[in-house]
């Protein structure tokens, strides 16, 4: 074996970016499978010795897991449909039509994107409680859709930008309203945008936790990130289940990263590359 | 309809949710911080002008809190871009395979904050934490990481490092993929060594892609709550406390709305300067 052999170099490189990326989700993983006696065991084993499910059953029986999970889904999936939705028709307006004062719209995105949640906390819980809205599903929907509206608005305008004007000008010509032209012209073309899109969207409400915290605290209410936190002050020794129910929090997001990758890397990435 | 009209119908959708949950927040949240209010004396507030602000500047927890901040700024943002370059660097290699990297890169990014500080307040546990358990291996003694202020505060900056460096490697990749090999062709035919090209050729055309991932990553350091309140709770005592967490425990947890507001419209000033920065600097690009 030849020291300098370049594909030995090329697998350890692979090696070092796979093992830090995955090894944290992987250590949990393997911390959930292990009974508690083993979790508590000096040295620590790092090979499973006797792999259990009892974790994942005590995690759904201990706790409303289920009912978490589904909080999660309902809050990401509302603020995600409402988030693209409200961004698809502006990204269009922005990007097609003569919109007075375009560059300062485009800036105040940009810095509505940079408000810092923490501060939004404070006025949201007053306003959300004057409503009556607290520990209601609308209180985290609509603060979601809001904070990912930026990112998706200003990733849509470039995709909408770079479809033909020509196409639509065409379906215009032959007897199309311009919003007959957008339905049938523009939506299909710009799919792949929307649907990036959406899944930026879906991952950062599925991630949040201050504001999740703050407008839906009650136990019936709670999203994954606020209801496996709060693991810590119930238990004594909270990582078997912790484990188990990280593992359950994080499918999801894993299988949407997995199956869109190439999309959700060109979704990040596009901002920061022109900027 | 005229454009101008479709326009603006297309744009009020956003303006309204944007107006109700961001920009009418921010104003609530002005007018509060001049109001002595909290909910624990009663339901009305009175209003007593700049004092919050007086007292926040005469708070030892606040400059506390914001000293923490400050840190986690300066050792986290350099520890990713650093961290970040070399792993976009390892993943612009002629890999055959591409996805394993890719999600390598993905997966931190992907995984909640709250989540990412259990487990490494895992990693770090003294007793079955995976980090004394090398240490030991190694000859090393125990370390009571999270229990220290000085060692949580390590921990928790190793913990943002960990979890923020992959974004900027996915940053920094791509703007490692838009520089033409035919440069780096030259550079060889030209003599010169690998160190030389990377200095003279990659550092130089990736300076856009860094400088964008740093001010990203510095507006989201200065935000910072996550990580620390999953790990820490800001403790021991208040070692590891930062301004988004102090905001936090003095209006929800201690109902303190007026103070709290003021300490909220302190870290907002702190984004708010560095993004007008950020502002800046892509207008000056464009030009």
């Amino acid at each position: 074996m030849k020291i300098n052999n370049p594909r030995i170099w090329l697998w350890l490189a692979a090696a070092i970016v796979v093992l830090n990326g995955f090894f944290p989700a992987l250590w949990i993983f393997m911390t959930s499978i292990k009974g508690e006696a083993e979790l508590t065991r000096i040295p620590i084993t790092y090979w499973p010795e006797n792999p259990t499910l009892q974790n994942y059953v005590q995690a759904f029986r201990e706790q409303p897991l289920a009912r978490y999970f589904l909080n999660s889904l309902v809050v990401a999936g509302f603020s995600t449909l409402l988030c693209v939705g409200v961004a698809s028709l502006a990204a269009y307006a922005l990007a097609r039509l003569h919109v007075p004062r375009r560059n300062l719209i485009l800036s105040l995105l940009v810095g509505v994107s940079m408000f810092p949640v923490a501060s939004l906390m404070v006025p949201l819980y007053q306003i959300f409680v004057e409503l009556g809205l607290r520990n209601t599903y609308l209180a985290l929907i609509l603060p979601h859709a809001a904070l990912s509206l930026p990112v998706a608005t200003l990733t849509l305008v470039s995709f909408f930008a770079g479809i033909p004007r020509d196409l639509e000008s065409a379906a215009m010509v032959d007897g199309s309203t311009r919003l007959g032209a957008l339905w049938h012209v523009v939506v299909p073309l710009a799919a792949p945008g929307v649907f990036t899109a959406a899944i930026l969207a879906f991952v950062n409400s599925w991630d949040e936790f201050l504001l999740a915290s703050t407008l839906l605290p009650a136990k019936a209410m709670r999203t994954l990130p606020v209801g496996i936190q709060l693991y810590q002050g119930e238990y004594v020794f909270p990582w078997p289940l912790i484990s188990a129910a990280l593992v359950v929090a994080l499918v999801p997001v894993a299988l949407v990263i997995a199956v869109f990758q190439e999309r959700v890397v060109g979704g990040l990435t596009q901002g920061g590359v022109k900027g | 309809m005229s454009e101008r009209a479709l326009a603006i119908w297309l744009l009020l959708p956003a303006g309204l949710l944007l107006g109700f949950v961001a920009l009418y927040p921010v104003v609530r949240l002005i007018y509060t911080s001049f109001f002595q209010f909290q909910l624990t004396l009663g339901p009305e507030g009175s209003f007593i002008g700049l004092a919050n602000y007086a007292a926040a500047f005469e708070d030892p927890r606040f400059w506390n809190a914001l000293k923490n901040t400050v840190l986690i700024v300066l050792i986290t943002v350099p520890g990713a871009l650093l961290v970040g370059l070399l792993l976009a660097l390892l993943a612009n290699l002629p890999f055959r395979v591409k996805w394993p990297v890719r999600l390598g890169l993905l997966l931190p990014w992907a995984l909640p904050l709250v989540f990412v500080g259990l487990i490494f307040q895992w990693f770090f546990d003294s007793q079955y934490g995976v980090v004394n358990d090398w240490i030991m291996r190694l000859g090393g003694e125990r370390q009571f990481w999270l229990f220290k202020p000085d060692l949580a505060f390590i921990a928790i900056c190793f913990t943002i490092i960990w979890k923020t460096s992959s974004f900027v490697a996915l940053i920094l990749l791509a703007g490692l993929q838009t520089i033409p090999k035919e440069l780096y062709e030259a550079a060889q035919v030209d003599g010169a060594s690998r160190w030389q090209s990377f200095w003279r050729i990659t550092l130089p055309l990736l300076t856009p892609a860094i400088l964008v991932a740093m001010i990203f990553r510095t507006i989201t350091a200065f935000q910072t709550f996550d990580i620390p309140y999953a790990m820490t709770k800001g403790g021991p005592g208040n070692a590891t406390e930062t301004l988004a967490m102090y905001v936090r425990v003095t209006s929800i947890e201690n109902l303190n709305f007026g103070y709290g507001s003021a300490l909220a419209v302190l870290l907002f000033l702190l984004s708010m300067v560095i993004t007008v920065i950020y502002l800046r600097y892509i207008r000056g690009a464009d030009d």
